[in-house]
């Protein structure tokens, strides 16, 4: 027994119509009736969407059933739905023609009223399975388009590595925290604590926003993941979560193109009287990454020794500076011209620190 | 042609299409109704194409008077108005076709009154 659903009979000979209309009222459809093919290609028009199944006998006046057919299986809006085409016996040939045309199944006629309920059971599933699937695939396109919108609101807040791994499906394992060996680097400005006790507020907005500006575009460029803004202190790592092979060259490239425009931006500053001068300490080792803080604001941030020595020796970089651990100098050793400065005592260090500071890129 | 001997309508036919639509005399009797209304339509369709001599414009006629007779149990007249379908479908039509129509004609006739019958013993 079918449960209800809605079909159309498109047949010229009101007494066919008829008895198929009771039949499939009998089996507890709704029933619409045409009686050519235009009239039932307009019925389809009118009512999209509601019908589920379509009886079409072949031989009418005006639109024939293959004709028909054909309008209906060009048609984006009805192409879905099944077609069973009634013929009679000596008109198997045009069977054929219609099942090459897209029509889901025929009748004979007079119609066997089981045959009828089977093929209508079989239409009509079909029909329910592809409702589904459209449907289902509409709220896949929905939740799709809020995902992206999500992500690019995400993205103006977090950098775009993080915004994008927090809707990765591996983003959950990933966040709970992991251990990767990543390369920090640490800026800030050298002269900023003097200049901003003298500044106004809105002077060191401005000069901040330049300032984290041209680190951005930079950042970007050179696919750094920036864990935090502080002031004039920017904190950026490579290799997480996005993998990087050369992520010691990226950090020190990065780090060359920031201090090559900062040129650029200093002597805009110094015109308008502050001396402000741009350092930077890389270092690469092993971190925890991943969700850091409290239920209601975290961040995405890395936990390690490696960070402190990033840090330490940003501050300890002189204007111009940028500063490499050892480690990241043995690593970047063919590409980088550099020299040797020395010990440094870092605080919190026990031992000192063998630091080599970037002259240019080989 | 059709077997005048046959009977026009077999009851076979009717008693099935009452018990395969939920014993509703009601149903059957506006079927038979529609039928006795429509059937005339389709003769006149056939006539014009017969006096035309148009091939083409016999089929659907005939096609479709075939199709509703079978519907009701007039098998004699199913039969003949086939005949004149393919008679049709050949493309030409003979001399013999205006004999058949007129045996489709005279057949009808049997059928109407054999219908008309029917319902006269129906129980409104």
């Amino acid at each position: 027994m079918t449960d209800g659903g809605m079909a159309l009979v498109v047949d010229d000979s009101p007494v066919n119509r008829q008895l198929l209309k009771k039949r499939l009222e009998t089996l507890g459809l709704e029933v619409l009736q045409a009686e050519n093919g235009a009239d039932g290609l307009a019925v389809l028009a009118a009512n999209p969407g509601h019908i589920d199944v379509v009886l079409l006998d072949v031989v009418m006046p005006e639109l024939d059933g293959y004709q028909t057919l054909e309008a209906m299986k060009a048609d984006e809006a009805t192409r879905h739905i099944p077609v069973l085409v009634v013929s009679s016996v000596e008109e198997l040939d045009s069977v054929v023609r219609c099942i090459e045309l897209g029509a889901t199944d025929y009748l004979t006629k007079p119609i066997n009223p089981a045959i009828l309920a089977a093929r209508i059971d079989a239409s009509l599933a079909a029909k329910r399975l592809h409702d589904l699937e459209q449907k289902s695939l509409e709220r896949q396109t929905a939740l799709n388009r809020t995902i992206e919108r999500q992500k690019q609101e995400l993205s103006r807040f977090l950098s775009p590595q993080v915004a994008a791994l927090v809707s990765s499906p591996e983003g959950e394992q990933l966040l709970s925290g992991h251990r990767r060996e990543i390369t920090v680097a640490f800026c800030d400005l050298r002269g900023f604590t003097a200049f901003a006790e003298q500044a106004d507020p809105e002077e060191i907005f401005g000069l901040l926003a330049e300032y984290h500006r041209m680190m951005g575009g930079a950042i970007v460029e050179h696919g750094g993941t920036l864990e935090h803004f502080a002031g004039d202190g920017v904190m950026i790592f490579f290799n997480d979560p996005v993998p990087q092979e050369d992520h010691v060259e990226r950090a020190v490239r990065m780090a060359v193109a920031m201090r090559d425009r900062f040129v650029e931006l200093s002597s805009l500053w110094h015109h308008r009287g502050y001396e402000l001068g741009f350092g930077v300490g890389i270092a690469v080792g092993y971190a925890t990454l991943g969700r850091i803080g409290f239920e209601g604001r975290h961040d995405y941030g890395a936990i390690g020794n490696v960070t402190i020595l990033a840090s330490r020796l940003s501050s300890q970089a002189q204007a111009g500076q940028i500063l490499l651990s050892p480690r990241a100098q043995m690593m970047i050793e063919g590409i980088v011209e550099s020299e040797d400065i020395g010990e440094l005592t870092l605080k919190g260090l026990t031992r000192p620190v063998q630091a080599t500071n970037v002259v240019a890129l080989r | 042609m059709p077997d005048g001997d046959a009977p026009a309508r077999d009851e076979a036919v009717l008693n099935e299409l009452k018990e395969t639509t939920g014993d509703d005399p009601a149903f059957v009797r506006d079927l038979i109704e529609t039928y006795l209304a429509d059937a005339p339509v389709q003769l006149e369709g056939i006539e014009e194409a017969v006096a035309a001599n148009d091939a083409e414009a016999l089929i659907r006629p005939a096609h479709t008077l075939k199709s509703s007779s079978a519907t009701v149990g007039a098998m004699q007249l199913a039969e003949a108005s086939r005949a004149l379908e393919m008679a049709g479908r050949t493309g030409a039509l003979d001399a013999g076709v205006r004999a058949q129509a007129d045996a489709v004609q005279v057949e009808w006739n049997r059928v109407k009154a054999a219908f008309q019958a029917w319902m006269g013993e129906q129980p409104e």
